[in-house]
């Protein structure tokens, strides 16, 4: 292989293939922290060493084709001007859709269109997107004629969930009968497939994990639980990257040196902390990296030991007066009045890609709201949620007080859900057979039965998804906010209702299910439909990446849940006062040009929130945020309850 | 050796657990399967759904042919040695348990 003249890093050792099997990278981390930039440099840099690469990502709201500027796409597309390199987009619901198509084509034979369109619908369930996603994994882990592939992958919790389905599937399939994955019969060939990929995934010469971050606490934190996770199951992360650190040439004012500091004090963290064979740093820079001149920088940073270009003035054509009129840009009343709850309990959504400061706006929201009196509920659904760090309290499975009067907080723990879910069904279970005495049924055989069946990745979805349910029946809340995990996870927790609820009218699968369970179901895609009950907030920074994202997942809740989207949070905005030189101005402009997009484009209220020095927390930090952002700064004062010192 | 054969519509899972309730009639019939199982020394249970197991649908001719004639809702349909013994519902376990019992000279259905 051609070796460039540069200083080899250690980060190549981990990504550069060894040997003549195909290898495989897996880039991790949250969403908006730069993973789908450091994927496509660390391919095109792959690529240009002469290893036929294959870019796959599996995240569901995927970027490849802006970054590369040409549509990728479901199909596996060969890079313009990049000899050796390709990429493909895996769109979750194409994969359903074929793999729906695959397993009804041999019933048209039998049965009618009517029928068929019945069948259809059955096959319109959770376990089917994630079992096809799966399996189309699984094919690009077997792809001889690349020397490597490079799986950009989804959000941290999502992707760990992925890695664990082969070990359950593969327990599910040494029982035989008919299972959620298909019959065992048939299902011998997938099973090779997938301990092949269990195989290569723990083979640490095979395969090498990384994750990438931001150079904040919070993102080590997550990435350190994170590795703990996949460590749990056999695989090791082998290289860190921390992405986006401010460039020492740039801070020139005390809030810029400061964030800087910290950021480097959290590098230096990292790189005694985590346990990784490699670590590599990669600056901010002015604009949004694309471009193949941009991720060549990124790719020689990184595995070539060059040091980094910031191309001040070069990144971005915004013309340059981009200073954002706080006052005249934000809808102050509207968004107070989105947020604020009628006479019927109030629901509050915050939703967006990861990394975009979801759980802090939503903490500040909750924490202002129960200082003007309201009843507050604060849930987080997100799995790789950091709630805890935000209010500096406990937060746990069930709703308790997280220091501030008429605050409460919750996190759904998912071994704590599924419990719950498997206790409630097996109870159940147990409870159709104390009405039958005459039973000639070994009542613990069916119960066991049923317990092995739980087991299944399904039943998982259905206790998160049960849980989420039972937040809208939580009783003295005048309001519940929902941080929910990031926006392809969510849609699909959020579209739930309506799939089962589909379900369960054609009956055929829930015979016996009891009518109020469809009711419920009924009850809460209603209040989440219903404008005056339920308030969607897609909360992102001003960039194109998770503007797009935030654009269409919206499109999809409208679309495919009926739901519309009524307050939009730009995040991060650079302040005025500080940042005064060419790098900052090239930031400002992009924002101010995105913030005017975002306008254009969501037709909801607008709250703005600045950049801080550090994310707040604890409630005096939340609350003095929430003054400045939510407009609920104004509440009488004499009605707010006092702060409870925590 | 007595062949049990129970074709099902289209279904996840066996038990109907997959769903937010499980099926009281799948959970039942899949138990009294499994008890039968134990009972008798020389009996084979197959369970053929639709989703996962069409091509046993396809190559049956006299299933083939019930659905055709009356569509799903025929489903399912219990077959013992080759004999249909009941279209359109779940027998229990002591409807079951005579079917087999009477061996090489079942009822029709």
């Amino acid at each position: 292989m051609a070796q460039s003249q540069s200083t080899a890093t250690s980060a190549r050792e981990v990504v550069e293939p060894s040997s003549d099997e195909t290898e495989f990278v897996f880039f991790s981390g949250k969403g908006g922290v730069g993973k789908s930039t450091v994927n496509c440099a660390t391919a095109t840099w792959l690529a240009d060493n002469d290893y036929e690469t294959l870019l796959v990502t599996t995240d569901p709201a995927p970027n490849l084709s802006d970054i590369f500027g040409q549509s990728i796409g479901h199909e596996v597309t060969a890079i313009d001007g990049i000899e050796n390199l390709s990429a493909i987009e895996i769109d979750p619901d194409v994969a359903a859709e074929e793999y729906r198509q695959e397993t009804i084509e041999p019933m048209r034979e039998l049965l009618g269109d009517e029928e068929i369109r019945t069948v259809e619908e059955q096959l319109n369930s959770p376990c089917v997107d994630e079992i096809a996603a799966f399996d189309n994994f699984v094919d690009f882990m077997d792809s001889p004629e690349y020397d490597v592939v490079v799986f950009d992958t989804a959000p941290t919790g999502h992707t760990i969930r992925l890695m664990e389905l082969p070990s359950d599937w593969n327990a599910e399939l040494e029982k035989g009968g008919s299972t959620c994955i298909g019959p065992a019969a048939s299902m011998g060939e997938r099973k090779q497939d997938y301990e092949r990929a269990i195989d290569a995934l723990q083979d640490g010469e095979r395969t090498s994990f990384a994750f990438v971050g931001k150079p904040e606490d919070s993102s080590i934190d997550e990435i350190e639980r994170s590795a703990g996770d996949l460590g749990d199951l056999g695989i090791e992360s082998q290289l860190l990257i921390l992405n986006g650190y401010h460039p020492e040439s740039v801070c020139e004012d005390p809030f810029f040196e400061g964030k800087r500091a910290d950021e480097q004090a959290v590098i230096e963290r990292a790189r005694e902390e985590f346990d990784a064979d490699a670590t590599a740093t990669y600056p901010l820079q002015p604009g949004e990296i694309a471009g193949l001149d941009l991720l060549a920088d990124v790719a020689g940073v990184l595995y070539d030991g060059d040091e980094a270009t910031v191309d001040i003035g070069a990144a971005t054509d915004a013309d340059a007066d981009g200073t954002v009129d706080f006052d005249g840009t934000a809808d102050t009343d509207a968004v107070v009045e989105q947020l604020t709850p009628g006479e019927e309990t109030q629901y509050l959504f915050f939703t967006g890609k990861g990394g975009v400061g979801k759980s802090t706006v939503a903490a500040t929201a909750a924490t202002k709201l129960a200082e003007a009196g309201h009843e507050t509920l604060v849930v987080t659904t997100d799995p790789a949620a950091h709630l805890e760090d935000i209010f500096g309290e406990p937060v746990s499975h069930e709703p308790t007080s997280v220091g501030q009067a008429n605050l409460d907080a919750a996190r759904i723990d998912q071994e704590k859900a599924l419990a719950e879910y498997r206790e409630q069904v097996l109870d159940h279970v147990t409870e159709m057979y104390e009405n039958k005495e005459d039973t000639q049924i070994d009542v613990d055989a069916a119960i066991a039965n049923v317990e092995e069946e739980l087991e299944s990745p399904c039943a998982e979805e259905m206790a998160a998804l049960e849980k989420f349910v039972s937040y809208f029946d939580e009783d003295g809340y005048d309001v519940v906010v929902f941080d929910t995990a990031p926006t392809g996870h969510t849609l699909r927790l959020l579209e739930l209702p309506s799939d089962w609820k589909g379900f369960m009218d054609l009956g055929s699968l829930t015979k016996g299910a009891a009518p109020a369970k469809g009711d419920q179901y009924d009850e809460v895609i209603e209040t989440m439909k219903d404008p005056e009950q339920s308030t969607f907030a897609f909360v992102m920074y001003p960039e194109y990446t998770p503007m797009m994202e935030a654009y269409r997942a919206a499109a999809d809740l409208r679309d495919q849940v009926g739901i519309e989207t009524s307050l939009v949070v730009a995040n991060y905005l650079l302040p005025e006062e500080y940042g005064d030189n060419a790098f900052f101005a090239d930031r400002r402009a992009q924002q101010a040009q995105y913030l005017t997009e975002i306008r254009d484009r969501f037709d909801a209220p607008l709250m703005l929130a600045p950049l801080r020095r550090d994310e707040p927390i604890g409630l005096d930090e939340l609350t003095a945020f929430g003054d400045e952002v939510t407009g609920l700064a104004d509440v009488a004062d004499a009605d707010a309850p006092e702060v409870t010192p925590s | 050796m007595t062949e049990l054969t129970l074709y099902e519509e289209a279904m996840c899972c066996s038990t109907g657990v997959c769903g937010p309730d499980p099926d009281e009639e799948l959970v039942e019939v899949s138990a009294a399967l499994d008890q039968l199982e134990d009972a008798f020394d020389d009996l084979q249970v197959n369970r053929a759904n639709m989703q996962h197991n069409i091509d046993q649908f396809l190559e049956t001719q006299r299933i083939y042919d019930r659905v055709q004639e009356d569509g799903p809702s025929i489903l399912p349909i219990t077959v013992v040695d080759d004999q249909i013994i009941a279209e359109g519902e779940y027998l229990s376990y002591d409807e079951l348990t005579a079917a087999i019992g009477e061996g090489a000279t079942p009822q029709e259905a």
